[in-house]
């Protein structure tokens, strides 16, 4: 720590500290346009000029200036104010003072300043800039006529995003921030640059005239996509959720959010969501009462024992799927799961047999202080955006090694020295198999591996996995491989993240064990840096498996009990949340399933596939209108609460379960929190949570990890047949699950399915952009896009999985890969 | 009784009363009789057009700075991407006629007419939309 003096006031700041930072650390504001915490010093605004007397008085930028021992700083002396004054009636001169039609008015820096200030008149004139404002992006409307030239979007787009669609254009007084050639703007729409945006340059358009800044009430709350749990600020106005505002301080990711984060959430709002209980009467779905249809489904499921089942979403909060265990109870089946079964089957059945607890032992918080990064498919940064920011900046800033594993590349490919070993796909577990083969053989392991139990079996079941026999089985040299896993195991601090979901059947036990093993034999478990984090798919799959929603003691899981409702041993299914149809693989038996299903109970937000066979369709809540908690990814327990009045006559999960229970004779708990400090009271790491405690950083539940080593067989996979093409499902950028497709954002970006194709597939079989492809496997066929990345190898396709215009589960039966042929 | 002090007001009050016999009449014979108000009086609001559309840009400061609340207002994005008021009522039942609307306006969009007899049979008549708040000329 460094003594210094600001304004005559004796402070200590870090070493490494600007004087911006070191007087906002102490509570001394230094106005600034082009300073974000996230962001590396740049110095372009010329507001945050302060005088400091070793350097005689000269005046020179607080936010690019490190301090030094015995500084004497002065941040608002009368010259410095008038230099200000000076730099703002420059700004001011070529901005179009439109405020009266700007959207960032209330929000503005710039507007701030000017009142602060009290810059009033200008002294000088000069014309205004007449640049074109692009109205035609869904997204992001540029008006350059309003920007100071702070450069935040830029820097924000390349040090953080990774991406740089955004950088000055021109020179000298006709410098603008643009794209590539002035053209239009295609990036990855995750509105980082309009989260910065000091003025009203770049703008949300969907949000563009909807309210004004100070009129929105703002509510801090939880995304309720993906699982890295990112933190939100929701701008309300008339209960209406109308945008998500930044906040810099907020979650370990400072704010910045995805494209399915700051732009996807007008599902809370929709038109299309469900406002009245549907109960179906003579074949159709008439709107009900709540009486009528809960006294219906409590009939169903009074005393039905094992002929009723359950599947949730793991979008619903910790206490709802707690809560529907009990209802499940009550009824007395245990025939209850999520998530298609297999997508958390890598923690309840994979980690927990290696690590002995249903979770992977590192945090997020992790990544910036690893120093290699062994991803498990590119993927990661699809499924888990936040989390593939927090991969950029650690390869970016802090120079950490990123080694990829994955079956085609992708986005983290591309970023400095990162290294994608592409393997033919379904050969994940002999690839990992005979890096933990490697370091076996060359004694890279850590002292205690031998003296752990399943170390025999495990040296045994490694012997066929020779770098050389798995060379020729997945494509990678068996150079790359020892190298890959001299690398990982040498480096003291190496973090391994490894996705799942359930677009990612191939992402089960067995894999997880494999990376489980890596990670044990060379002794990273969970210390600073170095681990496992696991990218559970949905904000709340964590939470899920905590929760225990998943079949144990001779329950049914997913598969098993859409068996079941085939074959009539189950007569009531209770889905809440999920929408099968579309996201569970095999279409035609699901659908078979949910027709034969003597009764099928649906709560959801929408009238979706699965919701229109239903028999009772209750309205439920979103998560801006409930309280309760999610266990984000890697156990950060965090509480939301409501933003808005629960939707026409929806309601949550909660009361809909509490109010079966109470109509089956149970004792349901009155709130919540009540069931919280139950959850806290029984849940393994959740001890001494409360809603009070949790706060609105929520708070770690810790994973204690009792290593196993354990053979990790790799299932044999099925070769494809010649000529066709293995399919790859995953899941797309923009969406996650099969909700943002209600969201405005995610469906303006990307609105259909597609099929990724390599460049010299499609140059062979002449396929062109966007050209439709009739894809057929085993089970199906349908009519796809094609779309030609560099990315993909050849003979390999990827489609995402959450289209209900596309329904992927027409030609994918759960296979992690699935042989195609492709028609135009 | 004081003779001085009971007659003394009664003929002072009879004075000023015959001398109001030859002066000019305050009283209106309204409605007959208009009355002239002032210009700086501040009765109904209207709309300012320019370029025979509404001036008004639906900035929001009319309903923020109003206290009594009586404003909705609602942008609309028109064909040029401006912003205009698509929605844009006053309640007069609850308006003060405080004139802080006209003030905050950025725009010279609002005024306050002459305009007083505001009187309506039913409710909902005293909601003033966009289309009756606009200047007629």
């Amino acid at each position: 720590m460094l003594n210094l003096t600001i304004d005559d006031k004796q402070v200590t700041a870090p070493k490494n500290s600007t004087i911006y930072d070191a007087a906002k650390l102490n509570g001394i504001k230094i106005p600034i346009l082009c300073h974000d915490k996230k962001l590396k010093p740049f110095g372009a605004c010329r507001m945050c000029l302060v005088e400091v007397e070793q350097m005689k008085g000269r005046q020179i930028p607080a936010c690019t200036t490190p301090v030094t021992e015995g500084m004497i700083i002065r941040t608002a002396t009368p010259d410095i104010i008038k230099a200000r004054k000076m730099v703002l009636e420059l700004l001011l001169l070529n901005h179009p003072i439109d405020c009266p039609i700007c959207d960032k008015a209330g929000d503005c820096d710039l507007q701030n300043l000017t009142y602060e200030y009290k810059v009033d008149a200008n002294r000088f004139t000069d014309e205004k800039f007449q640049h074109e404002i692009d109205y035609n992006n869904p997204l992001i409307e540029r008006d350059m006529n309003r920007c100071v030239l702070c450069g935040k979007c830029a820097r924000i787009c390349d040090e953080i995003v990774g991406f740089g669609a955004l950088t000055f254009i021109s020179r000298g007084i006709e410098t603008k921030i643009g794209c590539e050639f002035d053209e239009a703007l295609n990036c990855e729409f995750c509105g980082s640059c309009v989260s910065v945006c000091p003025v009203g340059s770049l703008l949300a358009r969907p949000f563009k005239f909807k309210a004004r800044f100070w009129s929105l009430t703002k509510q801090k709350s939880v995304c309720g996509y993906c699982g890295t749990g990112c933190n939100l600020t929701l701008g309300v106005k008339d209960n209406k959720v109308l945008t998500t505002l930044y906040d810099e301080n907020q979650g370990f990711h400072n704010g910045q959010l995805c494209c399915r984060g700051r732009f996807g959430y007008q599902f809370i709002n929709s038109d299309k969501r469900l406002t009245k209980p549907l109960v179906r009467k003579n074949g159709v779905l008439v709107e009900s009462t709540w009486d009528e249809a809960l006294d219906a489904v409590a009939a169903r499921l009074k005393g039905a024992g094992s002929s009723v089942a359950a599947l949730a979403t793991p979008r619903l909060t910790n206490e709802e799927l707690l809560l529907f265990k009990k209802l499940m109870v009550a009824s007395g089946s245990n025939n209850f799961d999520h998530s298609a079964g297999y997508a958390h089957a890598a923690l309840t059945a994979g980690f927990a047999r290696s690590f002995g607890s249903t979770a992977a032992p590192s945090t997020i918080l992790d990544i910036q202080k690893s120093s290699l990064l062994l991803v498990i498919k590119t993927d990661a940064y699809e499924t888990h955006p936040v989390v593939g920011f927090e991969i950029n900046m650690a390869v970016k800033n802090r120079e950490a090694r990123l080694s990829i594993l994955s079956d085609k590349r992708g986005k983290l490919s591309k970023l400095p020295d990162a290294k994608t070993l592409v393997h033919v796909p379904g050969t994940e577990i002999a690839v990992l198999n005979s890096l933990a083969r490697i370091i076996l053989d060359d004694k890279l392991t850590v002292d205690s591996a031998a003296a752990l139990p399943g170390y025999a079996e495990l040296v045994s079941s490694l012997a066929p996995f020779t770098p050389e026999a798995v060379e020729s089985q997945s494509g990678i040299s068996a150079a790359d491989l020892r190298q890959l896993a001299t690398t990982y195991a040498t480096t003291e601090k190496a973090l391994i993240i490894f996705p799942i979901g359930q677009a990612y059947p191939g992402h089960n036990a067995a894999l997880a064990t494999a990376v489980a093993n890596l990670a044990i034999l060379t002794g990273k478990l969970g210390t600073e840096g170095a681990g496992v984090l696991c990218l559970s798919e949905k904000n709340n799959s964590q939470g899920a498996v905590d929760m225990g929603f998943y079949p144990v003691d001779g329950g049914s899981d997913a598969s098993l009990i859409l068996d079941g409702c085939s074959a009539g041993s189950i007569k009531t299914l209770f889905v809440a949340g999920e929408n099968p149809l579309i996201s569970y693989p095999d279409h035609a038996r699901v659908k078979s399933a949910l027709d034969k299903v003597e009764c099928l109970i649906v709560s959801d937000l929408f009238l979706t596939e699965t919701a229109a066979m239903a028999d009772v369709v209750l309205p439920a809540c979103s998560f801006a209108e409930k309280e309760g908690t999610f266990t984000a990814t890697d156990r950060r327990i965090q509480h939301i609460k409501p933003a808005i009045r629960k939707v026409g006559q929806s309601r949550s999960d909660f009361d809909i379960f509490s109010a079966l229970i109470t109509r089956l004779g149970g004792e349901a708990p009155a709130t919540p929190s009540a069931l919280f400090a139950e959850i806290a009271a029984s849940v393994p790491g959740y001890a001494g949570m409360s809603y009070i405690t949790l706060g609105e950083e929520g708070s770690f539940a810790p994973v204690e990890v009792k290593p196993v080593l354990t053979a990790a067989t790799a299932a044999t996979m099925p070769a494809c047949a010649a000529g066709t093409f293995a399919l790859l499902t995953g899941s797309a950028l923009y969406h996650n699950g099969t909700l943002s497709q209600y969201g405005e954002g995610p469906m303006h970006v990307c609105p259909e399915g597609y099929l990724e194709i390599s460049r010299g597939d499609a140059a062979t079989m002449k396929i062109g952009e966007n050209d439709l492809l009739t894809v057929t496997s085993d089970t199906g066929n349908m009519k796809l896009k094609a779309r030609i990345t560099p990315r993909m190898p050849q003979g390999v396709v990827f489609t995402p999985y959450h289209f209900s215009g596309n329904p992927v589960n027409r030609i994918w039966s759960g296979a992690a890969v699935t042989g195609v042929t492709l028609a135009k | 009784m004081n003779p001085i002090k009971t007659f003394v007001p009664i003929i002072n009050g009879l004075k000023i009363t015959l001398g109001h016999m030859f002066k000019k009449p305050i009283t209106l014979q309204y409605p007959d009789e208009r009355p002239k108000v002032a210009t700086r009086f501040r009765g109904l609001h209207a709309l300012n057009v320019s370029h025979n559309k509404a001036k008004c840009v639906a900035c929001y400061l009319c309903p923020t700075v109003c206290p009594a609340k009586c404003i909705t207002v609602e942008a609309g994005e028109d064909a040029n991407h401006d912003k205009f008021a698509s929605v844009y009522e006053i309640d007069m039942l609850r308006c003060i006629f405080c004139g802080y609307c006209v003030e905050a306006c950025p725009v010279d969009a609002i005024k306050m007419t002459g305009e007083f007899e505001l009187a309506n049979y039913r409710r909902e008549d005293f909601v003033y939309s966009k289309e009756r708040l606009l200047e007629k000329k």
